[in-house]
């Protein structure tokens, strides 16, 4: 943590290699976060460096008294998220206008990449797919507990919402993701 | 205290995490053993816990960290000699480039061991291609010169080893195929196993023609059959 508020510094001292170095150790995490969010991966690529952008343009505006760099980050790429959830609902209107077609057509529509399923195996795409399902409050609160592992009180900060309602969200996710699983026919052996 | 289903749905996150005391725990664990709601519905949570938790992280292309450089600092210089060997050796993956190097030396010294490279006098003019070339044909005819020459040591070996053993064999059946005489054996007969009625036959025909034979001619059979 205080090797990031260093490495901040530098950068707004106008260090490129801090800037790098920064990018380095943090842009997997970020690309997971927007990965299992969206659940496609150029448009996780894309949004990573769309995050990555801001944080550069915005580094002035950390406090490192408020909280750490990764929560922060995390935070401005929630925002990011939430942004291109909302931006691109249109297209996912029609998205699900597809998911009424007849079965086979669905399973070709929402086919991935071959590298893709071999890359996650069934079960890792089924998650991924039943979480793609949840709703974005359910989903960015599951994702940020159970696969980041970050506390209560981190996520408080990320969400900017009262813990009570952070536990509300995390329990409510979890739930529905147990039944969009058990619906798909993944049933605790 | 009467713990509901409802409790039971709200409090799940906090039982999972953890979160419980000791005694909303040992509520929480008798309602849900009880009830045929609460069962699978916290069997179902736990196991998409689980599954989620199993999930891998992914790995991003590695064209995305230079996407983002280049977005944010700029395209980058082109950078030339030592720089670019400095910048190539930070982008390598430490631990593969030590398995890297390893396995190249190992490979060097196998190489050089088997051409007539000398460690003890190194000369450049040893790394020559018909030098190397020579050293190599050389070793490999040396190598199969005495790969022949163990095979046949081996096969006279072998062959002394079978002799002698054939030669106890024999040595052996001779003594345990001496013939026995027991004095109350029959003609036509044997020690170890009654005869068959054929053979049987046989051996009295034969013994009633050579009574016939001694009887016409005493003095050449006596001795012999009796």
């Amino acid at each position: 943590m205080e090797q990031d508020v260093q490495l901040v510094q530098q950068c707004l001292q106008g260090d490129g290699s801090a800037w790098e170095e920064l990018v380095r150790q943090h842009n997997r995490r970020v690309f997971n976060i927007c990965y299992r969010f969206t659940g496609n991966r150029t448009e996780a690529e894309d949004l990573t460096q769309d995050v990555f952008l801001r944080i550069y343009r915005t580094l002035a505006s950390y406090r490192s008294a408020h909280g750490g760099f990764a929560t922060w980050m995390t935070s401005v790429t929630r925002n990011l998220l939430i942004d291109h959830y909302r931006r691109t609902k249109r297209d996912r209107a029609t998205d699900s206008l597809d998911d009424a077609m007849p079965v086979v057509e669905n399973k070709e529509s929402s086919a991935k990449r071959p590298d893709e399923q071999a890359l996650l195996g069934e079960l890792s795409g089924q998650v991924q797919s039943a979480l793609t399902k949840l709703s974005p409050e359910l989903r960015e609160a599951v994702i940020l507990r159970d696969l980041q592992q970050l506390e209560y009180g981190e996520i408080q900060r990320v969400l900017a919402v009262p813990e009570g309602t952070v536990k509300s969200r995390i329990n409510r996710g979890r739930i529905e993701l147990a039944r969009i699983l058990q619906q798909m026919g993944v049933r605790p052996s | 205290m009467n713990w509901t289903c409802e409790q039971t749905e709200l409090l799940l996150t906090d039982y999972l995490d953890g979160l419980l005391s000791a005694a909303e725990h040992h509520e929480f664990d008798a309602h849900v053993n009880s009830c045929p709601r609460c069962t699978p519905l916290v069997s179902s949570v736990t196991h998409a816990l689980a599954t989620l938790h199993a999930l891998p992280q992914i790995d991003p292309s590695s064209r995305l960290v230079y996407n983002i450089l280049d977005k944010t600092l700029g395209p980058r210089e082109t950078v030339t000699g030592w720089a670019a060997v400095r910048a190539w050796l930070r982008s390598v993956n430490p631990q593969r480039l030590a398995y890297g190097s390893v396995s190249l030396c190992a490979m060097f010294l196998t190489f050089a061991s088997f051409t007539s490279f000398s460690w003890k006098k190194p000369r450049i003019a040893d790394l020559a291609p018909a030098k190397v070339y020579q050293g190599a044909d050389r070793q490999a005819h040396l190598v199969y010169a005495r790969g022949t020459k163990f095979v046949s040591d081996l096969r006279v070996v072998y062959e002394i080893q079978s002799r002698l053993q054939r030669e106890d064999q024999l040595q052996n059946n001779q003594d345990s195929t001496t013939p026995q005489t027991s004095p109350d054996k029959n003609p036509g007969t044997t020690d170890a196993a009654p005869a068959s009625p054929k053979q049987q036959n046989r051996a009295n025909d034969l013994v009633s023609r050579s009574l016939v034979l001694a009887a016409a001619c005493p003095a050449c059979s006596e001795g012999r059959i009796q």
